[in-house]
């Protein structure tokens, strides 16, 4: 009944489960474009609490930025450009690191042989730690809740999600359990130790270790994924040479 | 096969049982309903409805004789249109009829929710009163510009019961994330006049006009399943924020721009979570109460992982 374009509801992913994502679904021509969660859950737009480890813009001068946000199970990279104005105006006074809040849109480049999911941030704020531990619980509920529904097999979206990336769902249990055991514990210590609030550079410090590994992994993709955000962007609004853009060496490579 | 053959005859029966002063001849009945379930895979409630409907027009009767017995539903049930039911509500409002040919409209209510009902003037039926309960029996469903609602019409029969319906809660709770903050809010000012909000001094019916400043924030808050369109007006936001109409004048003076006091609003509002209470409006949520979340979410965490290790055990890991 509802003809006129509704909003799209902004979906809680943890940043491991997105970071494995790799499938998108459209409904028609007209309609959006949604990415399938291992999970899943199907989003066109998420809401995440995360820790901004760095910002880097991706050519000097070209005020296009990538980002790399961290939660407790992972990290996503993003891209914010003209394209993005209110997140490019807040990133602009940020340093990290820092806890963020975000609200995206996601992107999936598809090279020849592998996918890439990075998120482009509408809105970026900075937040503080009581906002970060709302949205990991609840980001864990929302989680356990699809898992439930994965083992029930009954809706469409998770059938789909459990035959396109035969989805380990004692994977994604220790994914949730890991984020809220985090949370768990940092407020017991820091409840122990009386220090309140003030704990956002230590978080930041933690994720940042953990980073490393990711980091490693995400490496080989990194190039492409970058390569991905040009290629929706018209490129002659950046001052760099066109054929260093030009993506066909990229995507001929393997 | 036996199986079908079972459910083909009790689907029979509940079809016949509406026509108990009629001589219907069952086996019709039956091979009706197995074309239509076994050969082309209409879902049963519909192949019912179908043969039923069949039935009344070959028979030329009136469907209030044979549906005296209508479904009783609840109104969150009905979703399309031109289905006969049952309702058990009580009359939440009622409206002023625009057309000679409507003898009364507004809503009535049940828990499940509230909707819209037209009695039609040909229907000839007893007005209902504000607040007491009824049962609508053999009302049709009808949808009107998008929206479900019942008629009224010569075939129904308003009967009025002693037992008092309630009515869904008016009021909801929601916490959710501020997502996005709309166009037009921040420090604005409205017309002295019509109290709309104006540009540069000018409103869109008074012209150029007097104004006085005033703070609001349209925003959507998500909560991860629905979102809210809300309107925080300057009560809301001073509470939340410490920013009231005199602060943001203060804010001006400084920084020689209104939309600062924009700025410093989403820098204080967007991507947190709220605490909201109100009632749902046609498109806005209207806020009665409206707080920062506590810091307690660590709170759930143990039964989260309670959850969890049930689950792990389930699957043997």
């Amino acid at each position: 009944m509802d003809t006129f374009q509704r909003r799209e509801v902004a979906k809680r992913v943890f940043a491991y489960e997105l970071s494995k994502s790799t499938y998108t679904t459209s409904e028609g021509d007209r309609t959006p474009k949604y990415v399938l969660t291992p999970t899943g859950e199907k989003c066109n737009r998420v809401f995440m609490v995360g820790v901004l480890l760095d910002k880097e813009e991706v050519k000097p001068d070209s005020n296009f930025w990538r980002i790399r946000i961290s939660d407790p199970t992972g990290v996503v990279t993003g891209f914010v450009g003209r394209y993005q104005p209110e997140a490019l105006e807040a990133l602009g006074d940020i340093q990290p690191p820092v806890i963020l809040s975000i609200v995206a849109k996601l992107n999936i480049f598809e090279g020849e042989t592998s996918k890439f999911l990075s998120i482009r941030p509408e809105s970026i704020n900075v937040t503080d730690t009581q906002t970060r531990d709302y949205w990991v619980i609840e980001t864990a509920k929302h989680t356990v809740e699809r898992i439930k529904r994965l083992m029930d097999g009954a809706d469409e979206d998770t059938k789909l999600a459990k035959d396109v990336y035969m989805t380990d769902i004692g994977e994604y249990l220790s994914m949730v359990e890991k984020a809220v055991t985090v949370i768990k514990e940092e407020a017991e210590i820091f409840s122990e130790e009386g220090r309140g609030d003030d704990r956002t550079d230590d978080i930041a410090d933690e994720s940042a270790g953990l980073k490393e590994t990711e980091e490693v992994k995400t490496e080989v993709g990194e190039a492409r994924t970058e390569s991905s955000e040009i290629e929706d962007i018209d490129l002659e609004d950046f001052e760099f040479e066109e054929e260093e853009w030009d993506l066909s060496d990229i995507l001929e490579e393997e | 096969m036996a199986e079908k053959e079972d459910r083909i005859k009790i689907l029979t029966e509940r079809v016949l049982s509406r026509f108990e002063d009629y001589d219907i001849n069952p086996k019709e009945v039956s091979k009706r309903l197995s074309l239509l379930i076994n050969e082309f895979k209409v879902p049963e409630e519909e192949a019912v409805r179908t043969v039923t409907n069949y039935i009344i027009k070959e028979l030329d009767i009136s469907p209030s004789e044979t549906f005296g017995e209508s479904p009783i539903k609840s109104i969150s049930e009905l979703s399309r249109s031109g289905e006969w039911v049952t309702l058990k509500v009580k009359v939440f409002q009622l409206w002023d009829a625009d057309s000679p040919n409507v003898s009364q409209v507004g809503l009535i209510g049940d828990p499940t929710g509230i909707i819209k009902f037209v009695t039609w003037a040909k229907s000839r039926k007893p007005e209902v009163e504000e607040g007491r309960s009824y049962i609508f029996r053999n009302v049709v469903t009808d949808s009107y510009g998008g929206r479900i609602q019942v008629n009224i019409n010569r075939n129904s029969e308003i009967i009025e019961i002693d037992e008092d319906i309630s009515l869904p809660p008016r009021e909801i709770e929601v916490v959710g994330a501020l997502v996005a903050i709309q166009q037009n809010s921040g420090f604005i000012q409205r017309c002295k006049t019509c109290n709309r909000v104006i540009k540069k001094g000018i409103c869109a019916v008074h012209g150029k006009t007097e104004s006085y400043d005033d703070l609001r924030i349209k925003g959507v808050l998500d909560d991860g399943m629905n979102f809210y369109e809300v309107i925080l007006n300057e009560e809301n936001l001073k509470s939340l924020t410490g920013i009231g109409v005199e602060e943001a004048r203060e804010i001006v003076k400084e920084s020689l721009d209104r939309e600062s006091v924009l700025e410093e609003l989403k820098k204080r509002l967007l991507g947190y979570y709220f605490r909201v209470r109100g009632s749902r409006g046609n498109r806005y949520f209207i806020v009665r109460e409206i707080e920062a979340i506590d810091g307690k979410a660590v709170e759930f965490a143990d039964s989260v992982l309670k959850e969890i290790e049930s689950l792990k055990k389930e699957i043997g890991v």
